[in-house]
């Protein structure tokens, strides 16, 4: 798919995340986790008590639930003109927040069980969610 | 005795509307100038000077020499911190009398000097409003935050659409009879802001802030010396600060915006407690926020905020009258300084409208900035007090 959105490097001034969407093209998702105390973050940080030191990129499950969102009815400029659409947080199992869209959902709401859907664009890999297929 | 000697002896307020066609720095000249007449002071005496925005400010053209001069940045939040750091300023000796001002052009094209090479860059898609790696998903400006944050409300408490208009209804009622509000004599219903379009989900239109230009500018001293101002002084009796993107390392951050910390800051070094306050003035771009921070500073149990506005509590006639200028949904939207300024103006006994009588204590409260995510904020507590 040809991108028509933003893509990462748009909107992070650096490649701190660059494992992170490396991944994402082979469909496997990432988060950041702390060896000293084994707190897992998103994306790339600094562990809030322990720094950057032991900080490793680790692949996590790709599961959470939603923890909120909003719905999008509001057209700007040049992107996103398909309205509506909505930007979810999704608390992931490893307890980061991500924010995404979920995907394949007639009903999006607080609580409920998603899982990682990689979309492949031509030259990235856009990690969506979708409702869980298991609990 | 405060901790703080701090006093906001002069407010300038240009006028606040769509399109008024005057560049940022005309609208911080006209404010200074409104401010340092209304305190009685003069230019030469103004030594300390804050840019409540970004980038430089021309102190040449506003005729200034102050002794320092930054920008301060930290969105709705920092009209609150510019008068924590006047006050800290004239604490160490660095200034006697400190200018916070704030001047924005957002709706207007400013002519400018010809000859001119020709039309601006294009602008980039949705410029400052692409808030890192949420864009890509296509959340754009702060509403989505703030939505986020609500429909976390809604779905935990039950808070309800009818609750968030009831906000709108409320700052609309105090916006159509202020004079120069934006919505000034366009009073609403519920059922208006129920039909209005959803810009956001949980958002409708009615529940959303409108950008104006103005400038608005206060005069900050010491208290000894707001004795001798000619405007009645205003004491900054507590402050305090918090920031949300603690929430956000605690995954928290959609619960609170970190309130509680900054409003027992300042009600510690005040000495009040919540029931004391004769007026809040809250920074509430969205409807929502108003609901949430009543909770937070305890105006009123968690979950609640919803039920206590739709019972009219944050109407003159109610237990705390809050954004009685009309607030941003109603009044105008100069960032911070649009709860700052109604809180001067209700202390003084001077609003031009819905005065609430015998105001002695004011709430001021702002949110603002980015700490790396979306949504993750400073926020600032000022408790004001009418001086004696």
């Amino acid at each position: 798919m040809k991108a028509t959105r933003p893509l990462p490097g748009d909107v992070v001034a650096d490649d701190l995340d660059q494992p992170f969407w490396d991944a994402c093209r082979d469909h496997r998702f990432l988060v950041q986790r702390c060896a000293r105390c084994g707190l897992f973050y998103w994306p790339a940080s600094c562990c809030t008590v322990h720094g950057s030191a032991d900080m490793a990129w680790v692949e996590a499950s790709g599961r959470g639930q939603i923890h909120t969102y909003a719905v999008i009815h509001q057209s700007y400029r040049r992107t996103f003109l398909d309205v509506p659409y909505n930007v979810a947080v999704v608390r992931l199992d490893e307890g980061p927040l991500f924010h995404t869209s979920i995907m394949d959902c007639d009903q999006v709401e607080v609580g409920l069980r998603v899982q990682v859907a990689f979309v492949d664009y031509e030259s990235f890999t856009l990690p969506l969610f979708r409702p869980s297929q298991t609990p | 005795m405060s901790l703080l000697d701090g006093s906001i002896v002069g407010l300038g307020m240009t006028k606040q509307g769509r399109r008024l066609g005057l560049s940022g720095r005309i609208l911080r000249r006209q404010a200074l100038e409104l401010a340092l007449e209304d305190a009685g002071v003069s230019r030469s005496d103004i030594d300390g000077y804050i840019l409540v925005g970004s980038g430089f400010e021309d102190l040449r053209y506003l005729g200034l020499s102050p002794r320092f001069s930054y920008s301060l940045q930290s969105g709705g939040a920092s009209p609150g911190l510019a008068v924590l750091n006047a006050i800290g300023a004239i604490a160490t000796g660095q200034a006697t009398y400190v200018a916070c001002v704030y001047g924005e052009a957002f709706t207007s094209s400013v002519s400018g000097v010809e000859p001119h090479s020709g039309r601006p860059p294009e602008p980039p898609d949705i410029g400052g409003g692409a808030y890192g790696y949420p864009y890509l998903f296509g959340q754009i400006g702060p509403i989505s935050a703030y939505a986020h944050a609500a429909q976390r409300h809604m779905s935990t408490f039950g808070t309800t659409s009818e609750h968030l208009g009831a906000v709108a209804v409320s700052e609309r009622e105090y916006g159509c009879v202020r004079p120069g509000a934006l919505e000034e004599g366009n009073p609403i219903t519920l059922a208006d802001h129920q039909r209005s379009r959803i810009v956001t989900e949980p958002f409708r239109l009615l529940d959303c802030c409108r950008s104006t230009d103005g400038g608005v500018a206060v005069i900050v001293t010491s208290q000894d010396r707001a004795a001798d101002c000619k405007a009645p002084a205003v004491d900054v009796l507590g402050i305090g600060t918090g920031h949300n993107v603690r929430k956000w390392h605690e995954g928290t951050m959609y619960e609170d915006r970190d309130v509680a910390v900054a409003a027992s800051t300042a009600f510690g070094q005040a000495g009040i407690s919540v029931a004391d306050i004769d007026v809040a003035e809250l920074y509430a771009p969205f409807s929502f926020a108003v609901i949430d921070q009543l909770e937070d500073y305890g105006f009123c149990p968690k979950g609640d905020g919803g039920a206590f506005v739709a019972a009219g509590q944050t109407k003159l006639s109610g237990a705390i009258p809050t954004n009685t200028g009309g607030g941003h949904l109603s009044g105008f939207y100069a960032t911070g300084f649009t709860p700052l300024s109604e809180a001067i103006l209700q202390l003084r006994g001077a609003a031009p409208s819905s005065q609430v009588p015998n105001a002695t204590i004011a709430l001021v409260s702002g949110t603002g900035g980015n700490g790396g995510i979306t949504g993750s904020s400073a926020h600032i507590t000022l408790v004001l007090g009418a001086s004696a």
